[in-house]
């Protein structure tokens, strides 16, 4: 049994993608033996509006009974933007989204907006997980048009300090991951969810043993990153450095209630 | 503990709870069918695929974190590494002799541990000329294959021109670090990425490669940070310049096109001890059996072969 926590569709306006359909994920699916993706929407982050990103994915996901069986579609959710409430409850409550992601930097908003706030506990009341993304591409050879900064581990963690009690999936950990004790205990006291696609994770089972063997799940952050490293850091681990099948789907399975 | 799930039933539970508050009965009456077939690779499986290919790391250090040499090997024997070529680049805009001779010797001291799965590269200053020289000879004698360079001076640089001689003389390939980031290398100065202004930039490489036809020269990790579409399309007419694939990004599609610009034979794993992200990328590329074998031992075996220094 595989699930991927962290998988896209669409365009990067600053690069052309690989596999970036439905149809691509689902090949490269199969190829791996992942029985299911939990799968967002990249235009979500572009788009002003992006309940129209929301609902691209819905279509595509529903054009295909395949698709319907194997991908968990989460909603990009833009706190700042008109209409965001009814956002939230139609991509809940008629789109079957299964969790939101939010992007504070690139929706140009802070991470102690009130309006995010709102937003989370909202997640919260309804039991779904709100994911952020800790870098979507290498800001080293990022586009002239992209972001300039990217934000820390820590940045995210008024967050989680303002909503102690909602659930949050922190993934492709690849910016600082440098905490103080009352941060790390801060994150070890909230329900979090690492995927394994970020490039901080060069020990799995170091990384597993600092913040929890029960807080780490298979992620590939495909298409923007390579199919396979993610995984390759479960595949690769030794018998004596943990158990591989709760980072391949038992993790995940518990945190989504699947 | 015994696993009690069944693949179908998880996956038909899974379809019920993603879509089944939007599409009612309907949906969950189809959903209860079987599960399509897919060409699952079952994960005992997919090891077995990593560890078929013999490889050969291009490019990785020892001494530049507190990890000993142990852990390089640690991770060879995890991936199925056969070799791998360590150096210690003096990684400061300041190198003197002294600098460089105490890092090449944490290298000698790493093959002497782990004979048959180091061997060094060493690392010199083109300020330096003759101590650079004379170092050349210490490390080569004591068993080091190529050189391996920083910052200190940009790779077409004339002071380059000596060392680059020596080399040709004994069929060794020189792997410098390599920038193509934003502010350098034709882009305008956005951003400050602190790149120090004698960073090797693609077209230093271009610049140097064309005056030494018959030299080897290793364009350092399109997976560090380079911009590595505007890498490889600017190496791409420069026959006598690798590409190493090492670093920590492994964006989808990096080795395809590096593939796809500079052509199989010049494309070299390395890891930059970015273990797991340069073998996955390998791994998922869409090439051939044939071309990842390249890549992974082949093409890096045939340029030590020059000089007899392959490994068997």
């Amino acid at each position: 049994m595989l699930i991927d926590v962290n998988a896209w569709v669409g365009h990067w306006p600053f690069k052309r993608l690989h596999g970036n359909t439905c149809e691509g994920l689902l090949a490269r699916m199969k190829e791996y033996g992942t029985d299911v993706s939990v799968v967002t929407n990249l235009h979500g982050i572009f788009y002003k509006n992006t309940q129209s990103a929301n609902e691209e994915l819905y279509e595509e996901v529903h054009s295909k009974r395949a698709y319907k069986d194997r991908f968990i579609p989460f909603a990009v959710i833009n706190p700042i933007y008109g209409g965001w409430r009814d956002d939230f409850e139609v991509s809940v409550k008629k789109l079957g989204m299964k969790g939101i992601r939010v992007f504070p930097n690139y929706h140009d908003y802070t991470i102690t907006e009130p309006a995010l706030l709102e937003l989370v506990k909202m997640a919260r009341d309804h039991n779904l997980p709100v994911a952020l993304t800790m870098r979507m591409v290498d800001e080293r050879q990022r586009s002239w048009m992209d972001l300039a900064t990217e934000w820390a581990i820590k940045d995210y963690l008024p967050l989680l300090q303002a909503v102690p009690d909602a659930k949050y999936m922190l993934l492709n950990l690849s910016t600082g991951v440098g905490l103080s004790a009352e941060e790390e205990a801060l994150l070890k006291g909230t329900d979090v969810l690492f995927d394994t696609s970020g490039r901080h994770i060069g020990h799995l089972a170091k990384f597993a043993k600092r913040f929890g063997e029960q807080r780490f799940a298979f992620g590939t952050h495909f298409p923007v990153l390579d199919y396979y490293t993610g995984l390759l850091r479960i595949d690769s681990l030794r018998e004596e450095e943990g158990d591989k099948e709760q980072y391949r789907y038992r993790n995940a399975q518990r945190f989504l209630g699947l | 503990m015994r696993n009690t799930i069944n693949r179908r039933n998880f996956m038909r539970n899974v379809a019920a709870s993603a879509s089944g508050m939007l599409l009612g009965n309907s949906l969950l009456a189809a959903a209860a069918e079987p599960a399509p077939a897919v060409a699952e690779k079952a994960p005992a499986d997919r090891m077995k695929q990593v560890l078929r290919y013999r490889k050969l790391d291009a490019h990785v250090h020892l001494g530049l974190s507190k990890d000993g040499p142990e852990v390089n090997v640690d991770f060879m024997e995890r991936l199925g590494m056969q070799r791998m070529f360590i150096s210690k680049p003096v990684t400061k805009p300041v190198a003197t002799p002294d600098d460089f001779r105490a890092a090449n010797n944490v290298i000698l001291e790493g093959m002497r541990r782990y004979p048959g799965q180091l061997t060094g590269m060493l690392t010199l200053n083109p300020m330096y000329p003759k101590e650079s020289l004379e170092e050349i000879k210490r490390c080569t004698g004591e068993g080091m294959v190529g050189v391996k360079v920083y910052y200190q001076v940009k790779i077409s640089d004339p002071l380059f021109y000596p060392i680059v001689e020596k080399l040709i003389d004994l069929k060794m390939i020189m792997l410098m670090h390599a920038e193509t980031t934003l502010g350098i290398a034709g882009y305008r100065m956005k951003y400050d990425r602190r790149i120090k202004p004698n960073a090797s930039v693609p077209e230093d490489f271009v610049s140097i490669a064309a005056r030494y036809p018959e030299a080897m020269f290793q364009f350092a990790h399109i997976g560090g940070g380079p911009d590595w579409e505007y890498a490889c399309k600017v190496l791409k007419h420069s026959p006598n310049v690798f590409i190493d694939t090492s670093g920590s990004n492994n964006e989808n599609n990096m080795v395809e096109f590096a593939v796809q610009q500079v052509g199989v034979d010049r494309v070299l794993f390395g890891s930059d001890n970015m273990y797991y992200q340069s073998v996955g990328k390998v791994i998922d590329a869409r090439l051939t059996e044939a071309e990842k074998r390249k890549i992974f031992f082949d093409n890096y075996n045939n340029i030590l072969k020059k000089g007899g220094y392959h490994v068997d």
